[in-house]
């Protein structure tokens, strides 16, 4: 092996290694102490073979460094019962040390690429992070560029010298790496191919943590009032939202007005908090997955689905826009209550499912729902209404703000607007020790978008008008480049749903507009890598049978309205000029290409050696052309006349050899054509022109 | 259609295997096959998608690097047995603007290593053999292998020049008793220029003279290489007779055909007409190149076990006869 390929073969394996120490930190199988203590191991062992000479040959010392290592193992496995997958990477790392301090030959090159793909084996379970697809691809690249290497440096190094002494491995290594980029982008291409038809008949697909996930806190499944504190403005991603279609809406479904993701609806308060009463009735609904189940009944109006894409909560409901008719996940049951909360308990069904939503559009009072109506029974109207004892201050001051409304939907609205007027919004609370929710409209006058909503609920039932509170996020911030909305832990909200008749359930949100859905806007560089992770997510970690199934669907309708639009050619004038501009050129350059090609195959057929063409150009510089039917020897002669042209006679029997003998000149050859082809450049350069 | 024109559609173009690489990365694809569909881990898959693909980039890298590749033998005139004979094979890029890549030309334990042949490019691969007996002789064979681009399998073409050659007997040069003019030689001068013994004219120097032709004395005069055209000799015929059938001798049999082999490339290259008879075998008189390769067949191709009766000499032509014993 060459000196160079051998440097480079060593670049190949540290970037590799550097790779599959990544994976492993990346998915918390080495820490950072670990990783530092590793990289100064790595570091070391780049110099292996000085350090080799240097140190005297300790006898057996190899097989006591691998016996230590091995019961360091066994000891780790008994003692410590740390995960499998951690030993796994432990023996990764161990073998890879031994491997790097001991490698001799391109075979041991082969070895580390093994153990250091076997560490993004490794680290797949336990990480979904994008950093994984970055170190994914650089891993494709760099493991491609050592292979093709490793392979010709091994060819070079087995063949048999030809008798004519061509030497192997010339001029090859010039463009090995640009060759090994196109072998990586075609690698790229498909496994992408083959990831999206490899059928997926796995039973769970999504990873599994050995220490737990992360779960994100800050959304809670009650509303208590009356305690201190400051309601945090964490910007981590919860949620991100994808609008997938808007059948029967006609805008943009990005732009469905007052758009939120219910969680969970609280019917009964005790004066300090909300919460689910007891009295709810609760189902399990149980389904063969991948049909999706029915939560609500539709009431005919546009439906909105959207994928969701869920960071662990902590929670077991289920978000969405309200109000949600379907669900689809990947569970095999779901609780579903009269409030309409939607719980599912399997975790990893929670973090990625679909839902179909009727959003809220217009005026309620114009809906003539039939199954919207107020039910007459006594006890439903109790259940909504229901208040604890409190000062009569409040049902006053919801008296003194309605007077004069239409209809309870326009007192709620009055109510509404009162609160978001006269009262101020603040993230920080103190507590308080009597009524909080006196305390907040009477005293402070300011509270957070929890005391607006109790506020509002409580008000609404002291008129005896249905109502109760939801927990849940507010819209986020819309990604434009991967269409979806960004859902942060500080978009968690609170607001009011009032019962309408014939409309049913509709949503109030009293708290200050400004308050709750101004949040700064991200950086661009943010938001394309926010997409990043979403498309990586959606459609990588994610991706599933349902998905593979879709996008079958999907070929097959595009593929016959394709085929029907060709049928009616009618339909061509309505194609873009510009595209069939597109089309138009790209037909042209195909064709002048393959004219080119031809006329280039052509030529080179009848081509001149290219040591002739070169003294040919040296000689037209002086003014030496051939003439017209001239031949290379007639030529040779006429200009041999000039001694400074001399060194053509040798090109010219050469020429002839190559070109009309088809033979192939002798390494010795070559030499004294190069040397001819010097001469005569020089000689020309003394010579001026003419 | 006969069932070897059949047999020879049917078997593929090219045979692939696995190397000891190739079986790990098969091995591992299908190991993080299982592993995905048993924990349905996307991350996984991806892995696994990963390796396969690096087989099906691999099948198709090869296949174009053996595509449109072209090779043809290039073979000597004369091969004699026991002296290294020069083979080769021309391999052609026959693709309009793509390279080939890492191309190996297996002949028996040879690799001949190509690393790029440009669009259009033609390398001529050479290497020795030696053959040890003279007689009809199949050539090893070449193949045309690849394993590029990462050394995961190997794909061989199918093999190629499995032609049959013939191997002259083993010639050594002839010593003064070869030399000995034939007995009843009535050689006598032509008066043109031929490869006898008298001087026919001295001339300039030529490149492809034999360097022993040159006239040193008169080199040193002109002061210019000089060399001796010698004048063509001629017999009314000389004829090397074949004894015997060499059936019970092998030893003896490859020693007189040498013998034999040997004096008739020095007599043809003295100009003479020569004739072979034998046990089966009779090549009439003849000059030149040409008629020397029939000689040296004829002897290559001797064999004892179906020897006919020797030839009747023809005709008291005043032919001069070298007998040489088969045993």
């Amino acid at each position: 092996m060459t000196e160079p390929s051998s440097r480079a073969l060593s670049v190949a394996v540290y970037l590799l290694v550097t790779n599959g120490v990544a994976a492993l930190f990346l998915g918390g199988l080495i820490g950072v102490v670990g990783l530092l203590l590793l990289s100064a191991l790595l570091a070391g062992s780049w110099w292996q073979e000085p350090l080799g000479r240097r140190i005297e040959r300790v006898p057996r010392l190899g097989m006591a460094i691998v016996t230590l290592g091995v019961v360091a193992l066994v000891v780790q496995i008994a003692l410590f019962a740390e995960a499998m997958l951690h030993i796994f990477a432990h023996l990764l790392v161990f073998l890879l040390l031994v491997k790097l301090y001991t490698r001799r030959t391109r075979r041991d090159a082969r070895d580390i690429a093994f153990l250091t793909f076997f560490m993004l084996v490794a680290a797949s379970p336990v990480t979904t992070s994008v950093v994984f697809l970055a170190l994914f691809v650089s891993f494709l690249v760099v493991g491609t560029w050592l292979l093709m290497l490793r392979h010709v440096s091994n060819e070079a190094d087995e063949a048999t010298p030809s008798s004519l002494g061509r030497p192997p491995a010339l001029g090859f290594g010039r463009d090995l790496f640009g060759l090994s980029l196109a072998a990586s982008a075609a690698t790229i291409v498909v496994t992408g191919l083959l990831f999206v038809v490899i059928p997926r008949v796995g039973q769970t697909a999504l990873p599994t943590r050995p220490g737990g996930a992360r779960i994100v806190s800050g959304f809670t499944e009650r509303v208590q009032l009356g305690a201190f504190g400051e309601i945090e403005l964490d910007a981590a991603v919860v949620m991100r939202v994808h609008l997938a279609r808007f059948t029967g809406g006609r805008a943009a479904p990005e732009a469905v007005p007052s758009l939120r993701w219910r969680g969970i609806a609280f019917d009964h308060f005790d004066g300090r908090e909300w919460t689910v009463s007891r009295s709810t009735r609760r189902s399990v609904l149980y389904q063969e997955w991948p049909a999706p189940f029915p939560i609500q009944r539709p009431y005919g109006g546009p439906v909105l689905a959207q994928e969701i894409h869920l960071e662990p909560l902590g929670s077991e409901m289920m978000f969405g826009a309200p109000r949600m008719l379907r669900l689809q996940n990947r569970s095999e049951s779901v609780m579903i209550d009269d409030l309409g909360n939607v719980a599912v308990a399997t975790a990893s069904a929670r973090l990625q499912y679909t839902v179909e939503s009727e959003p809220e559009l217009g005026d309620p009072r114009r809906r003539r729902i039939a199954d919207a109506r107020l039910p007459r029974d006594p006890r439903w109207l109790a259940r909504y209404t229901q208040l604890p004892p409190m000062s009569p201050r409040i049902a006053e001051l919801a008296r003194r703000v309605t007077t004069g409304s239409r209809d309870p939907y326009d007192a709620a609205r009055r109510l509404t607007a009162w609160l978001s007027r006269e009262l101020a919004y603040t993230r920080v609370l103190e507590a308080t020790a009597s009524d909080p929710l006196e305390d907040f409209l009477f005293e402070r006058r300011s509270g957070n978008c929890e005391y607006f909503a109790a506020a509002l609920a409580v008000m609404l039932r002291t008129l005896g008008i249905p109502s109760r509170v939801v927990n849940g996020f507010q819209r986020g911030e819309w990604n434009p480049y991967g269409r979806y909305f960004m859902v942060r832990l500080r978009d968690a909200h609170s607001w009011v749903e009032v019962f309408v008749d014939g409309a049913g359930w509709v949503t109030l949100d009293p708290t200050p507009r400004d308050a709750g859905e101004a949040a700064p806007a991200g950086a661009s560089v943010a938001l394309w890598f926010d997409a990043l992770r979403m498309s990586w997510y959606r459609y990588v970690v994610t991706y599933s049978f349902h998905d593979q199934a879709a996008a079958v669907e999907s070929v097959r309708r595009a593929a016959w309205s394709w085929s029907a639009a060709a049928l009616r050619p009618r339909e061509w004038r309505e194609v873009p000029r510009g595209a069939l501009a597109a089309v138009a050129l790209v037909v042209a350059t195909v064709v002048a290409a393959a004219g080119w090609r031809r006329r280039r195959s052509v030529t080179a057929s009848v081509a001149v050696p290219g040591f002739y063409a070169r003294a040919l150009r040296v000689l037209a510089r002086r003014g030496l052309v051939p003439g017209v039917g001239e031949t290379a020897r007639e030529f040779a002669r006429r200009a041999g006349t000039a001694p400074w042209a001399a060194p053509l006679v040798p090109l010219t029997g050469a020429y002839e050899r190559v070109r009309f003998g088809s033979a192939v000149l002798t390494p010795a050859e070559r030499a004294v054509v190069e040397a001819a082809l010097r001469d005569l450049a020089a000689a020309a350069r003394a010579r001026p022109p003419g | 259609m006969s069932l070897d024109a059949i047999a020879a559609r049917l078997r593929p173009r090219r045979t692939i295997r696995p190397t000891r690489d190739g079986w790990w990365c098969l091995g591992a694809a299908l190991a993080l096959g299982f592993a995905a569909m048993n924990t349905g881990n996307n991350l996984l898959y991806l892995l696994a998608s990963l390796l396969l693909a690096l087989i099906v980039v691999s099948g198709i890298l090869s296949e174009h690097s053996m595509r449109r590749l072209r090779v043809s033998a290039v073979l000597p005139e004369e091969i004699y047995a026991g002296r290294p004979a020069l083979l080769g094979a021309r391999v052609a890029n026959g693709k309009r603007w793509l390279p080939s890549y890492s191309v190996t030309l297996r002949s028996g334990a040879r690799r001949l290593y190509v690393d790029r042949l440009a669009a259009g490019e033609e390398v001529l691969l050479t290497w020795e053999s030696t053959f040890a007996a003279r007689g009809r002789t199949r050539l090893p064979g070449v193949q045309v292998t690849t394993r590029f681009p990462f050394g995961l399998f190997v794909k061989a073409g199918r093999p190629l020049l499995e032609g049959e050659v013939i191997v002259f007997p083993v010639v050594r040069p002839v010593g003064d008793v070869g030399r000995r003019r034939p007995t009843g030689s009535s050689g006598r001068a032509l008066h043109r220029r031929g490869r006898g013994h008298d001087l026919y004219n001295l001339r300039e120097y030529r490149t492809g003279d034999d360097r022993r032709l040159i006239h040193w004395r008169s080199t040193a005069r002109a002061g210019t290489l000089i060399v001796r055209e010698l004048e063509a000799e001629t017999a009314a015929a000389t004829r090397i007779v074949l004894v015997g059938d060499g059936r019970r001798d092998a030893g003896r049999l490859e020693a007189a055909l040498s013998e034999a082999a040997s004096l008739a490339v020095h007599l043809v290259g003295t100009g003479v007409a020569l004739e072979l008879v034998g046990p089966g075998v009779d090549v009439p008189a003849g000059r030149g190149r040409a008629h020397q390769r029939r000689l040296l067949t004829a002897l290559a191709l001797y064999d004892p076990r179906s020897a006919a009766a020797p030839a009747a000499p023809r005709g008291a032509s005043g032919a001069s006869e070298i007998e040489v014993v088969l045993g």
